[in-house]
């Protein structure tokens, strides 16, 4: 990718990252992106080799991931919360060459990359940006440019592989129907271990826009000064976001004249809070988007289209296409559920080293060298081709944007000390969508207790995943067939 | 320090432990402490933190009053609580 390097050309003084009190030019961040790249070959990083990233949002999270890509390594960005197993994990599926955290993060990383074979681990940046050349072979676009891991209905986390092509197609396809320009000024409070966050670094960098980073959504507050404070002129968010937003007093009087558009992927707003978003920001569009890691985006509905369709997820980004399609590879008509197919350059090389699971989501497609992604999700179109996301056809749960995998969870419940059953479903709440919802049964002979189990799931899980809420029963309820009854729990935990 | 900031820094101390720190029995919390820092209140914890402090308190959190300077820790809790009332 040699988009920072461009932009630096073409104005080296604009700000490229602005993150709480540090602000970074283009001339800067390529600067130091340049010098770990070298640091990263003096550590004997090679072409081609794996480096995941475990940091918060920052000015340092982009420099490893520019200096990653452009030592020609590709990068893994991870949860900063993420706990020692599943980092284990991920450093070993990937056979990460190196893992950059910070200094808060060291012990855990440091642990973790001993377990998965003794990977190196850089916790200083700073430490590693040297002066030097430029790489002898830059990556073309087929090379390796990232294994982003993401939770699948059964096992252990997946890393999706996407090349330098995969990476610049899905961002230019966004950009477009954004219509994102070096005038942008983004505002990034998701993570950029998520794509969603992850993309607006990557896109706003194409464009040479300035993105103002923050660690999260914690402060709302913070947000609205900055709005303003920064003349934000897009603000990617997830329900959850536009939920704390609209119930801040004061919001619908701030006049907000830059910002000129709002999206929303991750789960759908309900329309009542599309609405509500319109009154609060009249003057800024909004973009309903579905996609999932596995291509980055899949679809976005124009948003002169919001009063035809409120609950469309739109058409096929920009470059790509999309059907429904039945369980023999028919091609459904409008009003017709089935399983929603996306074909496009933006679709991944598959999963990293599992050529099973690759093969479930990447069928053959209309070349012999094609192949179009099952997204496992549920669609239907309407009579004018606009999509309409059903369902899942798994147990997944959405919560604050982020994939909840239950059977991840239910993995640590059953080995937490005391519980004989476990059940997790997603429970609908006001401002995440959904939240996790545990039922445990007990072991004969003991009695749980919830903050315990809470605990031991917050000593094992990303923070998103620690169940909100834990009920302990005498025994689970059962359907006939005697499958825990998922759908008893469902409702009798609203 | 007046007795009444005593009270919002008791309460709050005591409310924080209650909803959030008992997830973390490592932590030791001190008043200055930063529960983003230390990760014990997360985006949607902050939600719930103010909506106790508006309620329990009676004081009306307008938008941008949502900072880590107003919510970030106990210190930071009870030094907005005390503006807010002594401002009316």
């Amino acid at each position: 990718m040699e988009d920072l390097r461009a932009a630096a050309a073409r104005d080296p003084e604009r700000d490229a990252i602005v993150a709480r009190e540090r602000r970074v030019t283009y001339g800067e961040l390529d600067r130091l992106a340049g010098g770990l790249a070298e640091g990263l070959r003096a550590a004997d990083v090679q072409r081609g080799d794996r480096v995941a990233v475990v940091l918060p949002n920052g000015v340092e999270a982009a420099v490893a991931i520019y200096g990653i890509l452009r030592a020609g390594a590709a990068f893994s960005p991870l949860n900063p919360t993420i706990k020692h197993e599943k980092l284990a994990h991920v450093l070993a599926d990937s056979g990460a060459a190196a893992v950059i955290c910070d200094v808060e993060r060291a012990g855990v990383v440091q642990d973790a990359a001993a377990d998965a074979g003794g990977v190196r681990v850089i916790a200083d940046i700073e430490g590693h940006i040297r002066e030097g050349a430029d790489p002898p072979t830059p990556p073309v676009s087929v090379d390796l440019a990232a294994v982003i891991y993401t939770s699948g209905s059964t096992g252990d986390p997946k890393g999706v592989t996407l090349t330098h092509g995969n990476m610049t197609f899905a961002a230019d396809s966004i950009v477009e129907y954004l219509q994102m320009e070096e005038s942008d000024r983004v505002l990034c409070v998701l993570p950029l271990s998520f794509d969603y966050g992850l993309y607006q670094l990557l896109m706003t960098v194409r464009v040479g826009g300035t993105l103002v980073l923050e660690h999260g959504f914690a402060f709302p507050g913070r947000v609205v000064q900055l709005l303003e404070s920064e003349g934000i002129t897009g603000l990617p968010g997830v329900p959850t976001v536009f939920h704390v937003l609209l119930s801040l007093r004061g919001l619908e009087n701030r006049a907000l004249p830059e910002l000129r558009y709002l999206s929303n992927t991750g789960q759908a707003l309900p329309a009542p809070t599309i609405g509500a978003i319109r009154r609060t920001f009249p003057n800024a569009r909004l973009y309903s988007m579905y996609g999932l890691t596995e291509c980055k985006r899949a679809a976005y509905l124009p948003p002169d289209q919001l009063d035809a369709r409120p609950t469309s997820v739109g058409l096929p980004i920009p470059g790509t296409e999309a059907w429904v399609e039945d369980e023999n590879g028919n091609v459904l008509g409008p009003g017709e559920v089935g399983e929603l197919m996306i074909r496009g350059a933006h679709v991944m090389q598959g999963y990293w080293n599992d050529p099973e699971a690759t093969a479930e989501r990447l069928r053959p497609g209309r070349w012999p060298w094609e192949r179009v992604l099952a997204t496992g999700d549920l669609f239907r179109t309407d009579d004018d081709g606009y999509l309409y996301f059903v369902g899942r056809r798994d147990d997944l749960i959405k919560s604050g944007g982020e994939k909840v995998v239950p059977r991840e969870i239910e993995d640590v419940l059953h080995a937490a000390p005391g519980v004989r059953e476990a059940a997790v479903v997603g429970i609908s709440d006001r401002l995440l969508g959904q939240a996790v919802h545990a039922h445990v049964s007990a072991k004969p002979g003991s009695t749980l207790d919830v903050a315990a189990v809470r605990i031991y799931c917050a000593e094992r899980l990303e923070d998103y995943k620690v169940p909100r809420q834990v009920t302990v029963h005498d025994e689970l309820p059962r359907t006939s067939n005697g499958k825990i009854d998922r759908s008893a729990l469902s409702g009798r935990s609203e | 320090m007046t007795e009444v900031a005593d009270d919002v820094r008791q309460e709050m101390r005591a409310y924080i432990e209650e909803n959030f720190l008992y997830l973390h029995p490592g932590i030791e919390l001190r008043d200055a402490d930063q529960f983003l820092t230390l990760g014990i209140v997360d985006s949607l914890g902050f939600v719930e933190l103010v909506e106790e402090v508006q309620s329990r308190y009676g004081v009306t959190v307008e938008d941008v009053d949502i900072t880590e300077e107003n919510f970030g820790s106990i210190d930071a809790i009870t030094g907005y609580v005390e503006r807010k009332r002594s401002s009316g």
